[in-house]
């Protein structure tokens, strides 16, 4: 129960730091989306059940407080987690550069998949929809596997001071983010 | 009487007496001296040190007093420059014949895609959705979610918003919809209608919940190059979207024409 109740807690700790103190930045398209570094990390700690209710409730309150009526968070969110967890195995996440590269990768195609969604999900197509691909998605993709490593750092060190089993879930498994 | 004898001698200067003065002299000099460098090494050392801690001390309360300072003067930036907007806001309330709730912005939307903001009034304070939200510069965007307390506000830049609008100068009709980023651009805007680059746009008051004659924005880029019935506009939202703190929500309008219409209207009939 407690499993679920941290990352939880935590889950609207982050959602409050993206929305009100990541968006003091100066350049708002360089925000990092921290709940999906987040969802990404509880990809490598959680099983699928238990991983894909916490995934899905993170999107579920990404779209709670976005303009996005539609849910597509709660859509997309399980569907990152469950990729990365597809994933996890088949790549060497060991340093910077693969957990930023990973992060940047499922940034991406998350973005592409919600814009691809939203202009399917429209009566009448956007016009000058996609340029935004290149002005908003590919810099906060970018910043957001830039931060990664920092944050999958900080959510290890959480996470073994709050459960006071450091080792638990990622050695157990033979990852370590 | 040991004394006196030492008096008398010296009253009557004999050299013994001298001799005894020197050799005590030269005793007790290298003492005396000895004891004052002591003395004033330890005073030195006391002025040096045991004295720099206060000052080091005093720097040290001075620096805070003057961080402490700055604060405050921020703090007092802060106060005055909300007091500012405050009364901007009090008097295009007072100015505006619409029944409308003051609300604060708590939180911007977390993803990028979108753009809404949360404000800290909900049903409880009678907020519904399709209720318009404004700010003396003009349009902001309308409610879209309810919560006892709080509410989510579609912002006009967003993909998803549409405002009926026209051209002010013109009186030219089209779609305002958000095109991200603090952009948004008209559409079905017909190619005959004459758009220029600075014209003001505003709400029609068609769409229901917009009343009419509110600021929308300004029209940025005219592009009628291409083919088709209509023509290309860029607008500028009036509002900066990024910065927003209070808004006021139109609970419901009071009239059909809010002022700034009026003034234009007026603003017309003078010049006749």
């Amino acid at each position: 129960m407690r499993r679920l109740i941290l990352p939880l807690l935590a889950g609207f700790f982050f959602l409050v730091f993206q929305t009100t103190f990541l968006s003091f930045l100066p350049i708002q398209r360089i925000r990092p989306d921290v709940l999906l570094i987040f969802t990404l990390y509880l990809a490598f700690l959680y099983s699928p059940i238990f991983g894909g209710i916490l995934a899905f409730f993170l999107g579920y309150l990404m779209d709670l407080f976005s303009g996005n009526t539609l849910g597509l968070y709660t859509f997309s969110r399980p569907l990152v987690f469950f990729a990365a967890q597809l994933l996890r195995e088949r790549f060497y996440l060991e340093g910077f550069a693969f957990q930023s590269l990973f992060a940047f990768l499922f940034s991406l195609s998350e973005g592409i998949l919600i814009s691809v969604l939203i202009n399917a999900l429209q009566p009448i197509p956007l016009g000058s929809f996609y340029p935004s691909f290149f002005t908003c998605l590919i810099p906060q993709a970018f910043f957001t596997g830039l931060v990664t490593p920092l944050l999958f750092f900080v959510f290890r060190k959480g996470s073994a001071f709050l459960s006071r089993e450091p080792e638990q879930g990622i050695a157990e498994r033979g990852y370590r983010p | 009487m040991f004394a006196l004898v030492l008096m008398s001698l010296r009253a009557k200067q004999r050299k013994g007496v001298e001799f005894f003065d020197v050799l005590f002299m030269e005793i007790c000099s290298p003492l005396e001296k000895a004891s004052t460098l002591v003395i004033k090494t330890v005073q030195k050392a006391f002025q040096e040190h045991v004295f720099l801690v206060n000052v080091e001390k005093e720097n040290r309360v001075l620096k805070q007093k003057v961080t402490e300072l700055q604060e405050e003067n921020r703090g007092m930036t802060e106060v005055k420059l909300a007091n500012e907007r405050l009364k901007r806001l009090l008097q295009f309330r007072e100015e505006t014949p619409l029944s409308m709730i003051g609300a604060e912005v708590i939180g911007q939307d977390p993803s990028s895609w979108f753009k809404s903001v949360t404000v800290d009034k909900g049903e409880r304070d009678g907020v519904k959705k399709g209720m318009a939200v404004i700010c003396p510069a003009g349009v902001i965007g309308q409610i879209i979610k309810t919560a006892p307390d709080y509410a989510t506000v579609l912002l006009i830049t967003d993909y998803n918003s549409a405002v009926d609008s026209i051209v002010q100068r013109t009186r030219a009709k089209a779609i305002v919809e958000g095109k991200g980023e603090n952009r948004c651009q008209l559409k079905y805007l017909l190619r005959t209608e004459e758009v220029a680059v600075g014209d003001a746009v505003v709400t029609s008051g068609l769409g229901g919940n917009f009343p009419k004659g509110l600021t929308v924005g300004e029209v940025k880029k005219v592009d009628k190059k291409g083919h088709g019935v209509f023509q290309y506009a860029e607008l500028s939202p009036s509002v900066d979207m990024t910065k927003l703190e209070e808004v006021f929500v139109i609970m419901e309008p009071l009239r059909s024409s809010p002022p700034q219409e009026e003034k234009v209207k007026k603003g017309k009939k003078n010049r006749k």
